[in-house]
């Protein structure tokens, strides 16, 4: 809650309060730079917030028993070279502390998913960055952790690769755990996300279903003949109106309106011959957001 | 304890396979190679026994002196990098992030490299004992020992080092490391010639630069523990100037200042401890 973080004269968080509900995979969006990697770093204890405090699984953030239930892949990492797949693998499975009897599954099944299976025995500092990342996702997923946290985790990964991870979110997302996912890849939030945040300097500035935060100010293209002159005047509370060829565009209505919209319209006279809902995209909403903070 | 062992083994196998322990045979079989034939012409090299005799445990002293270095360069090199390399490569950062203290990682860290350095150094002076004694039936009084404040020293800059890189980056913890070791034993020889030439100020200056940093005065330990008795009185009777000679220990290092180099390693590792506990990361 309110969390903060400050680097010398840098302000990386500035009250940041966010909730992720339980099962959810929860987007935490924003641009480069707005303090996405340094909450992640708070969450995970990796660093200690200037002021606030964060809970993660109901334990303060960074707690040693907690973060056996997490699985985290970091933005910018890498893996020991002179290691194989295998044995990185195999590391972290003993610094999770998990029985020693269900490594061999755990590896297996973590390369099997990020589609390492069969480079499993060669040396890391062979493999390209996007294969890396691969790997770091296998060592996310091992030990079924309740909480996975990813950071950018497609930045490297070429477009099979993007839909892979999604697949694995998904999957995530069934088996009840919850999902982290920081990006600043819109459409990747798009594909998966239950809710997102929308984090900018430091501050949420939006939260909700992408439904929500796209219709938060919803917009209306009409096509319609028989309005009298001085139309507008009755009408002008419903929106901003502009004219688009044959079309009439009504963009910042209050939620719900449509049918008083066209109730005043016919009322008027007007013949409604087409109304079409605009979704707004959420890469407008996200620039309008990031415009108005 | 058992995140401990896998950071200390991990730290090893890292030196496997990296060639640093293929590095470290080789060096100390050139090292030892080399020496033997130096000790086989200076024992069957026409001098009289008497001469042989007396120039063998300076000999010995002064390989020692010559490995002391590259004993002090090798742990410079290995512990620099790592903490800080690999906070900069972000290998650490998918490791602390598991359920295990980070007190667990430089711990292991630090076992994983004095093990690499005793292996070193028993190697080396294991040999070198075996190679002197063949080529010239000379033992020293206590090789062990010797070898054993040797390895201490070691480990002393290792823990410095180590410390020094939880918190700055690879390049200027090993400078700075090996620097101080060089000033450490700088101060060594200012002290001996404050000694010899009776100026009070020098002596005190040594004695408090080899409690700051016990390098030189373990060293000293190797000296004591290598050169006979007898050659000792020999060199004084001869020069008694001598005994501001740097590479003559005319005592082994009192039990107390050996208690306060154990207690400086300790409170080194501790601050390491806590300075990587607090890093952020």
């Amino acid at each position: 809650m309110e969390l903060s973080k400050r680097y010398r004269n840098t302000v990386a968080l500035d009250g940041l309060s966010m909730t992720v509900e339980r099962g959810e995979v929860f987007g935490f969006l924003g641009p480069n730079g707005a303090g996405k990697t340094t909450a992640v770093k708070l969450l995970l204890g990796l660093a200690r917030p200037t002021g606030g405090e964060a809970m993660v699984l109901g334990a303060p953030a960074g707690d040693r028993e907690t973060r056996r239930q997490i699985g985290y892949l970091p933005e910018l990492f890498r893996f020991q070279s002179w290691l194989t797949a295998r044995e990185v693998l195999v590391l972290h499975c003993r610094l999770m502390q998990l029985p020693r009897p269900r490594w061999a599954g755990e590896v297996d099944e973590a390369l099997q998913t990020v589609g390492l299976a069969d480079r499993g025995d060669d040396k890391v500092g062979t493999f390209s960055k996007g294969m890396q990342q691969r790997l770091g996702l296998g060592v996310a997923l091992l030990g079924e952790p309740v909480l996975v946290v990813l950071d950018e985790p497609t930045s490297a990964l070429d477009p099979v690769g993007r839909h892979q991870v999604r697949t694995i979110i998904r999957g995530l997302r069934d088996r009840g755990a919850t999902v982290f996912l920081n990006t600043h890849l819109l459409a990747e939030a798009e594909h998966v996300c239950d809710r997102v945040t929308i984090i900018s300097k430091g501050r949420a500035v939006a939260t909700g279903t992408l439904s929500e935060l796209r219709a938060q100010r919803p917009t209306v293209r009409l096509q319609v003949t028989g309005l009298p002159g001085g139309w507008w005047q009755p009408l002008a509370g419903f929106g901003r109106w502009t004219e688009a060829g044959d079309w009439l565009l009504v963009e910042d209505m209050a939620p719900g309106q449509v049918p008083e919209l066209v109730a005043a319209i016919v009322s008027l006279g007007g013949q409604v011959e087409a109304v079409v809902p605009e979704q707004q995209s959420l890469e407008e909403r996200f620039l309008e957001l990031l415009g108005e903070s | 304890m058992s995140a401990v062992l896998t950071i200390a083994s991990l730290t090893v196998r890292e030196a496997v396979r990296r060639r640093l322990v293929a590095a470290f045979v080789l060096i100390s079989v050139v090292l030892v190679g080399l020496s033997s034939w130096g000790f086989y012409k200076l024992s069957h090299g026409g001098f009289t026994s008497g001469e042989s005799n007396a120039a063998l445990p300076g000999a010995l002293i002064l390989f020692m002196f010559m490995f002391s270095f590259v004993l002090a360069l090798s742990a410079s090199a290995i512990a620099a990098p790592a903490v800080s390399g690999e906070i900069d490569s972000g290998v650490l950062l998918t490791m602390v992030a598991r359920p295990i203290r980070r007190s667990d990682v430089l711990l292991g860290k630090w076992l994983g490299l004095t093990g690499l350095l005793a292996a070193y150094t028993v190697l080396v002076c294991g040999l070198l004992v075996a190679v002197v004694y063949w080529a010239t039936g000379y033992v020293a009084p206590d090789p062990a020992a010797a070898a054993a404040y040797l390895l201490a020293e070691g480990v002393v800059l290792l823990t410095l080092v180590l410390l020094l890189s939880t918190r700055l980056p690879t390049l200027a913890a090993g400078v700075i490391g090996i620097a101080l070791f060089g000033i450490a034993w700088l101060a060594g020889v200012v002290g001996s010639l404050g000694t010899v030439f009776k100026i009070g100020a020098l002596h005190t200056a040594s004695v408090f630069s080899q409690y700051l940093l016990p390098t030189d005065g373990l060293w000293r330990g190797t000296i004591y523990y290598l050169e006979p008795s007898w050659w000792v009185g020999q060199q004084l009777s001869a020069a008694p100037e001598a005994q501001g000679d740097p590479f003559i220990a005319t005592s082994a290092p009192a039990w107390p200042y050996v208690a306060w180099a154990g207690v400086w390693l300790l409170l080194v590792l501790a601050l390491g401890l806590v300075s990587f506990e607090r890093r952020e990361l």
